[in-house]
């Protein structure tokens, strides 16, 4: 059983620097099972840092992080523990030599052992989910920005993982493909996965999220529910900085 | 004597030639190949010292003059009790000479994979070998296909320096062959005809591989 109930994700005190560049300045936050949480902040403020530690992909200096009940920063086997941590990046980082249903499944045959049969229909059933069945044949390099992340959240969702992290997953699409990702992953929050999602797509973020967390300078500054903190934010901070993406973005869309 | 003449009379001879120089560069090769994996990878993925000891093993080979590898082998072991045969010599001599310079073809396709390949991998749970192998490799080897092609004639042509130790390949034959009949420019350029076709034979081959396992709609300077 979980220590505490119903938590996926528990961050104590995470410190990280590069350098003489302190980027994460004590960070701790909770994820409990079925929960979306949103990561909004100015760039270069240590969210994608934050992330990437808790896949250990970047081992941090100090603090700790527990997965259910295993605590990632003192396992000698990260690796089976990322098994359970899917990952969507930026730039998707799908497996260019590989079909769709290559990059689905080889986690499956690799990682889990599956046999190629079943990872094949394994993988088949995850792209039908992302709303590209008719895809898995193709190539990286042959499908939209769009399609590449649908995939890559299809690569994550195959492997069952207990919490999947989004680092930026709109980011580098162009606005019209944005919606067909953002549908996908509403989806997944309302099937009940538990998501960790730095994004400042802010009417995502009022729909989906069931925490939005402010960081900025490497520590949280505020965290509360959508509705709160964008109508009511507690920090003056929090205010401007939302002001300022709203401005850039607009209005936040409808649900 | 005519060219024709030259070519019927040295047939026989330069084709023995041919199959052993053809040997020669197939198994250096081979063995080069194997050696620059490994070169590649220790230099890329080893720890300080493996990498360190790669790159000085590349820099030690590709700085000094082939010819010089070549006589160490062939007539520096004995010595010391290791007698190679002239052709055991000679491959010894081209597959650790050829396997630095396959090494650094290797490893720059090795690390023109963006580095986000291998965060992938080990973030659905790979090892970093299983990411080398089953993510990084793939792509690399297509990649170092091109340099590769070349460095396959370069030292198809450079077999030709093992006639000094007495390596009975294409280019022996040839001396052989015209210091009987006197012939010499009709016969060097029958041999050089043979080199010429050979080439041309394998980087056919190997454009049609890179054809073949190209990833579709994926270019490579994007």
């Amino acid at each position: 059983m979980n220590k505490e109930k119903g938590s996926v994700l528990r961050i104590e005190d995470l410190h990280k620097s590069f350098g003489d560049n302190h980027v994460l300045r004590g960070v701790s936050l909770e994820i409990k099972r079925g929960e979306t949480k949103i990561l909004i902040g100015p760039s270069g403020t240590g969210k994608s840092t934050l992330l990437t530690c808790i896949n250990m992909l970047t081992p941090p200096d100090s603090g700790k992080i527990w997965l259910l009940n295993d605590e990632i920063t003192a396992s000698r086997k990260v690796n089976l523990l990322r098994q359970k941590i899917g990952f969507v990046f930026q730039d998707f980082s799908l497996f260019n030599h590989l079909t769709a249903l290559g990059n689905v499944s080889i986690g499956l045959t690799k990682v889990k052992g599956m046999d190629r049969k079943k990872a094949r229909e394994k993988a088949m059933e995850e792209l039908k989910q992302v709303g590209l069945g008719d895809k898995a044949s193709s190539y990286p390099a042959q499908l939209s920005g769009g399609q590449k992340q649908r995939v890559a959240i299809a690569r994550a969702l195959a492997m069952d993982p207990q919490l999947i992290l989004f680092d930026e997953p709109t980011s580098a699409l162009d606005p019209e493909l944005i919606g067909e990702v953002l549908t996908v992953m509403k989806k997944l929050a309302n099937q009940g996965m538990t998501m960790l999602v730095v994004s400042h797509e802010m009417g995502f973020a009022r729909s989906v999220a069931d925490e939005v967390i402010f960081m900025e300078g490497g520590i949280i500054v505020e965290q509360g529910p959508p509705a709160q903190l964008f109508s009511n934010p507690r920090v003056e901070r929090t205010g401007e900085f939302l002001s300022r993406l709203s401005s850039l973005f607009g209005e936040e869309d409808e649900k | 004597m005519t060219f024709w003449q030259v070519v019927q009379h040295s047939w026989g001879p330069l084709m023995d030639g041919l199959q052993v120089t053809i040997q020669l560069t197939l198994l250096s090769i081979v063995f080069g190949l194997a050696l620059g994996l490994i070169l590649a990878l220790g230099k890329v993925y080893g720890l300080k010292p493996i990498r360190w000891f790669c790159t000085a093993f590349i820099e030690i080979i590709r700085g000094t003059p082939l010819l010089v590898q070549i006589f160490i082998f062939y007539f520096g072991l004995p010595p010391y009790g290791i007698r190679l045969s002239p052709l055991e010599a000679a491959v010894l001599a081209f597959s650790v000479n050829s396997g630095a310079y396959q090494a650094e073809y290797l490893r720059g396709a090795i690390q023109s994979i963006p580095s986000g390949q291998m965060q992938a991998a080990l973030s659905m749970g790979m090892t970093r070998w299983q990411g080398i192998i089953s993510i990084i490799m793939p792509q690399a080897l297509r990649r170092v296909i091109p340099p590769w092609t070349n460095e396959f004639i370069y030292l198809l042509k450079y077999t030709s320096l093992a006639y000094i130790i007495g390596t009975q390949e294409l280019m022996a034959q040839a001396r052989f062959v015209a210091s009987r009949n006197y012939e010499y420019f009709h016969t060097y350029l029958f041999a050089a005809l043979i080199y010429l076709v050979v080439v041309l034979v394998f980087s056919e081959m190997f454009s049609w591989l890179e054809r073949r396992v190209k990833i579709p709609g994926f270019e490579y300077h994007k």
